[in-house]
């Protein structure tokens, strides 16, 4: 059991697993939100694009400098909730010039005011047609913000303001058509993944083993009526089907699990079934009936045990099919639109502009995602195998 | 010649179940939606006149029994009803549709079908060269990556980056005039998806044909066939690739559900005029007859090519033919 260990799939299953866990707790910023302009590109793309920031004044910081080598931004927004001991002013000082964005009296103030707002450019003495982000950031080079008192007095402050510098790009992978982070989006796709893939398998390996043992042991009519089904559930799509019940039935996560391990039990209950039929009329197996043991007995007891372990593979081999069944039904947008998945992931990047755009980063994440885990599953089903037959190894390795 | 037809008939009889299953799930499927049958039947936004006229029509006041039979008699007679989104007949919806979806599914099929075939071939007779890692890691591929994927990655590079074929559609908007104008239009349009399901279906193929004929070619009939001094094409294309026909047949029986549903996403990401992408807008419409018509016509589909594929198989496989005899 301990090359387990050194497989290179356990150990980024491993991997993927606890980031997962670990995301809500780590991250910055929440899947959901909305942290800057649709379709920012990847912070390390087009490096003169600006990047979306925001710069904060708090109690202790009264300054902050900004080294601005880029494009003006698209859009700017302060906002802020403070309350201070001296009349002062907010300025934005340019490499060239100073601009006083707002005046800030004693006591509590509360702003909230956008680069389009016909009064702030009025203050700014532009024009009303100016386009105050290209006016403010005209020049690369250093910019400071800061809280300016109007008398030399040092003012004491409370509260935060914020500076919202809307720009092109964004974080490690960029963002979505809503604006919201794609590195986020993408760690948590990977728990939809994993749950649907790892639990509809269980379930239809449950079932497979429930059918392919009552159909190998009890044979004669159950059998037939069993194996009769399973070749026409093989013969017809199965997917329109599954369109069918995820769209009418049920959105959720768990319903999603039941309609996919409900048409995919076949393919176990058939290999269950042969290993059974082997099995049954073994010697040790017919001693047992002459014992007079209970065929419950004898089913729980010795054949299920025996049909276990490639059990355990089948069900590794089985989790890809399940994960593209869910990524299928989501890009085919039946999924819960609030359960953020890599199938969801891709259906947006294909129906809300992605390809006009050629917003690849939006793609290649969820996509590259599921490929990854489909070969993590595959590697981790033939090494089970392996062990199960260690004959299989040596062929492979020929 | 009387044990091929009992062989037929068995077949038909497999497939006249296999589609009675299909009409039961599909007449359940819809009716046993959460809430009032009547209510999904039909659309709210109907008239009271209109609403009483559907009814008629698929027997909603009558027994579950009685609405069965008229099902299956609609269904038989293919009179599916109204379109809710269209307003048009159903059948009118899929007849434009159809030829769109056989084309595409069949294009697609036949052309992996060759290439696999041919590259398998290849890549058993020179094993360990180039050629046999080629097939290997297609077929690797094949398994692995998610279709939709794949093909929207290909979209992204043919149709964005380099924009040598359309984004989405069968034809283009205006359509061109002239019959030759408009053929190669449709071709163009259909060059990216067929392309997408060669490249994802050939290597499956390839690496059959391959693990299957590397067996073959170590049988004692081709060294005897080489010991008669017969050309190498004779004996592998003569005697060795007629063996391995039944176990592709197979295959492909095993692979067909698939491939049929595999249209459905493929029509989705290209933006084709097809069965499958009518049966996505269906189902997100809450158009429920032409997405029951849909499911049966893709089921039907599938049943008929298994037919198909089955008659051949009786064929192509001697022992079916020799089957009580040989008892």
């Amino acid at each position: 059991m301990m090359s387990l260990f050194r497989r290179w799939s356990f150990l980024l299953l491993l991997f993927i697993a606890v980031l997962s866990i670990l995301a809500p707790f780590s991250l910055s910023v929440s899947p959901n939100q909305e942290v800057a302009p649709p379709f920012s590109t990847p912070l390390w793309l087009k490096r003169n694009l600006p990047p979306t920031m925001k710069i904060t004044l708090s109690e202790n910081i009264l300054k902050k400098n900004i080294a601005w080598p880029y494009n003006p931004p698209t859009q700017i927004h302060l906002s802020g909730e403070i309350t201070l001991s001296v009349p002062s002013a907010l300025v934005l000082e340019t490499p060239t010039q100073k601009f006083v964005l707002h005046h800030l009296t004693v006591g509590k103030n509360t702003f909230d005011i956008d680069g389009r707002d016909l009064s702030f450019k009025q203050r700014l003495n532009f024009s009303p047609f100016a386009q105050i982000p290209s006016e403010l950031f005209s020049e690369k080079g250093e910019y400071i913000f800061r809280v300016e008192p109007d008398f030399s007095a040092p003012p004491e402050m409370r509260g935060t303001i914020t500076f919202d510098i809307k720009g092109g790009r964004w974080g490690l992978l960029g963002t979505d058509q809503r604006g919201r982070d794609i590195f986020s989006l993408f760690i948590a796709g990977i728990r939809v993944s994993l749950i649907v893939g790892i639990s509809a398998t269980l379930l239809a390996s449950l079932l497979g083993l429930f059918f392919g043992l009552i159909s190998g042991y009890a044979g004669g009519w159950t059998d037939t009526i069993i194996m009769r089904g399973v070749d026409i559930l093989l013969s017809i799509p199965i997917l329109p089907i599954l369109m069918v019940l995820a769209a009418y039935w049920g959105k959720g996560l768990w319903q999603l699990v039941l309609i996919l391990s409900l048409f995919s039990w076949m393919g176990t209950a058939r290999t269950v079934r042969a290993m059974t039929l082997s099995l049954r009329d073994s010697s040790y197996i017919e001693g047992l009936r002459g014992l007079g043991a209970p065929t419950f007995y004898i089913l729980w007891r010795h054949l299920l045990p025996e049909t276990l372990p490639l059990l355990l593979a089948n069900i590794a081999l089985g989790v890809p099919g399940a994960i593209l069944a869910e990524a299928g039904i989501s890009f085919l947008g039946l999924s819960d639109p609030r359960i953020i998945s890599w199938g969801r992931m891709l259906h947006e990047a294909h129906s809300f502009g992605a390809f006009t755009r050629g917003a690849w980063w939006m793609l290649l994440p969820p996509g590259l995602g599921i490929t990854l885990l489909c070969l993590i599953f595959l590697d981790l089903g033939k090494f089970l195998e392996e062990q199960i037959d260690p004959q299989l190894k040596g062929a492979l390795k020929q | 010649m009387t044990e091929m037809k009992s062989y037929w008939w068995r077949r038909i009889a497999g497939s006249l179940l296999v589609l009675f299953v299909v009409l039961i799930l599909n007449f359940f499927l819809f009716r046993l939606m959460p809430g009032d049958p009547v209510a999904t039947m039909l659309d709210p936004r109907f008239s009271p006149e209109a609403k009483a006229e559907l009814s008629k029509l698929y027997g909603l006041d009558k027994p579950l029994s009685f609405q069965f039979l008229l099902y299956l008699k609609q269904m038989i007679t293919f009179n599916f009803g109204y379109s809710f989104l269209t307003g048009r007949t159903v059948w009118e919806e899929l007849a434009t549709r159809l030829p769109n979806t056989i084309t595409l599914l069949g294009s697609a099929l036949l052309l992996s079908a060759f290439l696999g075939t041919w590259l398998g071939i290849q890549a058993a007779l020179k094993r360990g060269k180039w050629i046999e890692k080629i097939v290997l890691w297609s077929g690797a591929v094949s398994f692995s990556f998610p279709s939709f994927f794949v093909q929207l990655l290909l979209l992204l590079i043919f149709a964005y980056a380099i924009p040598l074929f359309p984004l989405r559609g069968s034809v283009s908007v205006p359509p061109p005039i002239g019959f030759w104008a408009q053929l190669t239009d449709h071709i163009w349009h259909l060059i990216l998806p067929v392309g997408s399901l060669v490249l994802l279906g050939f290597g499956g193929w390839a690496l059959y044909v391959r693990n299957l004929m590397v067996k073959v070619l170590s049988e004692d009939f081709i060294l005897m066939g080489e010991a008669r001094g017969l050309p190498e094409k004779h004996i592998v294309w003569n005697h060795a690739f007629r063996t391995l026909l039944p176990p592709l047949l197979t295959i492909f029986l095993l692979s067909l559900p698939g491939i049929i549903s595999g249209a459905v996403i493929t029509e989705t990401v290209f933006s084709l005029h097809g069965v499958g992408r009518f049966l996505l807008e269906a189902i997100t419409g809450q158009d429920y007859p032409s997405a029951g018509a849909s499911f049966y016509l893709l089921a039907l589909l599938t049943i008929f090519c298994n037919l198909a594929a089955d008659l051949l198989y009786g064929i192509v496989d001697p022992r079916v033919r020799f089957e009580r005899r040989g008892r």
